[in-house]
């Protein structure tokens, strides 16, 4: 697993009990994965009474550094020998090590979550509407008298952007077409998960 | 319900008791030809260049070969039915115009019927006229019903089972992802729409829609559609 320089400075100070003590260290650690879970992002996070003795800029520095080294270690899903590697190379201590390994390990699951959102794709359908409605003239013709179905799927993109739709009209025939592909796609699914 | 005919349209139609009836056949084909494709108006001119007995043959050579026999040739062929083009003309579109409003409405055999009649046209003409709107009618109203106000129409439907295994922000993945090719037709346009889901929103949407279907089976639905006829 490559960690920047930048990265491997800022861990150093973490391992150096001078700048960091045990307690400083866990709390640093903690507000890491906080700040990494949180939905909203929180500008007070680093606001913390065991940091506040700690030069201000190497408590930005270490904490730019953590989250760094903790989306790595997701993202490559790294197992737990090789993080004590890696953080053994930056010389921490095994108790150190050993407290960022619980954490990862309760945290792993829902940074995996937050992870495998971002990324580009197709607009995704989120939800279909239907609409039934009776034609009974028109100006070109009278006497139309057929039922007819008005769909809107609503799809979002890449979770910011703003949510499209996508409009349509069909027939009773051609809606019962769409429901029976839809439904083979279905049956697929089931016998690919039976594999 | 009957068809009112302006006196404009009655003097145009007026000029088909003057012919035979088999002329009066041709001319509702080539009437129910340019309701398909429109209007040619070099068909006009053959037509009314043709001698009655000849004419039956000449029209269909003409409905046939009109890009390749010119105009002169055909008249070369024929002696003259004494009417000018215009009048012919009128002749066909007025008969366009019997044929369409009468399919737009849906008039039944007897009001189409009484409504020719005051045309005072002879038995054997009146009949022809009432063949030729059943026989069209079905057609002629697909045809209007494309110029109705409409929407992007459904067309089809592919999809695709993924799975996606890596992305940028996190390697080692198993997603499986939905991808779909909706295909919609907007006007004669062909507009290709991709899409994914995921199998719970999918299961979810098929849920959604097959309520949608079984909307119109309820007695609600089957009483309005029953009622208004």
């Amino acid at each position: 697993m490559e960690l920047s320089e930048f990265v491997q400075e800022g861990l150093q100070y973490l391992a150096d009990s001078g700048y960091f003590n045990d307690k400083a260290f866990a709390v640093m650690i903690e507000v890491a994965f906080r700040s990494l879970l949180l939905s909203s992002s929180d500008d007070t996070v680093l606001d913390n009474n065991e940091l506040k003795h700690i030069e201000q800029t190497v408590v930005k520095h270490c904490h730019s550094a953590v989250t760094t080294c903790i989306l790595e270690c997701v993202k490559q899903n790294a197992d737990r020998s090789t993080i004590c590697t890696c953080l053994e190379d930056i010389r921490f201590d095994p108790e150190r090590i050993d407290t960022f390994c619980s954490l990862y390990q309760k945290h792993k699951k829902d940074l995996e979550n937050v992870l495998s959102s971002i990324g580009r794709g197709l607009p995704h359908i989120n939800d279909a509407s239907w609409r039934l409605e009776y034609q009974i003239k028109n100006s070109h013709l009278h006497k139309v008298n057929q039922p007819s179905y008005l769909i809107t799927l609503s799809t979002e993109n890449s979770g910011s952007r703003s949510a499209e739709e996508v409009n349509f009209s069909c027939n009773m025939e051609q809606l019962q077409d769409l429901v029976g592909k839809m439904k083979d796609a279905a049956k697929s699914l089931e016998k690919a998960t039976q594999l | 319900m009957l068809l009112v005919l302006s006196d404009e349209h009655k003097e145009h139609l007026g000029f088909l008791p003057e012919v035979d009836s088999a002329v009066v056949g041709e001319f509702g084909r080539i009437a129910v030809e340019f309701l398909r494709k429109g209007s040619n108006p070099k068909i006009y001119e053959g037509a009314a260049s043709k001698s009655s007995s000849a004419s039956l043959i000449c029209i269909k050579l003409f409905m046939y070969h009109i890009i390749f026999m010119p105009v002169q040739t055909c008249l070369a062929l024929t002696g003259k039915l004494n009417v000018t083009a215009e009048i012919v003309q009128h002749g066909v579109e007025g008969l366009m115009y019997l044929l369409s409003e009468s399919s737009k409405l849906m008039i039944s055999e007897v009001d189409f019927q009484d409504s020719v009649l005051v045309l005072g046209f002879s038995e054997e003409l009146n009949k022809l006229l009432l063949q030729l709107y059943l026989e069209n009618r079905k057609e002629i109203r697909l045809i209007l019903s494309e110029l109705a106000p409409s929407m992007p129409h459904y067309h089809n439907l592919e999809w695709r089972l993924d799975a996606q295994l890596a992305s940028r922000a996190l390697r080692q993945q198993v997603k499986p992802v939905l991808n779909l090719k909706l295909q919609l037709d907007d006007n004669g346009t062909r507009r290709t729409h991709l899409l994914q889901t995921d199998p719970a929103t999918l299961l979810h949407l098929i849920q959604e829609l097959e309520r949608a279907l079984a909307e119109v089976k309820t007695n609600h639905c089957r009483r309005i559609l029953r009622n208004i006829k």
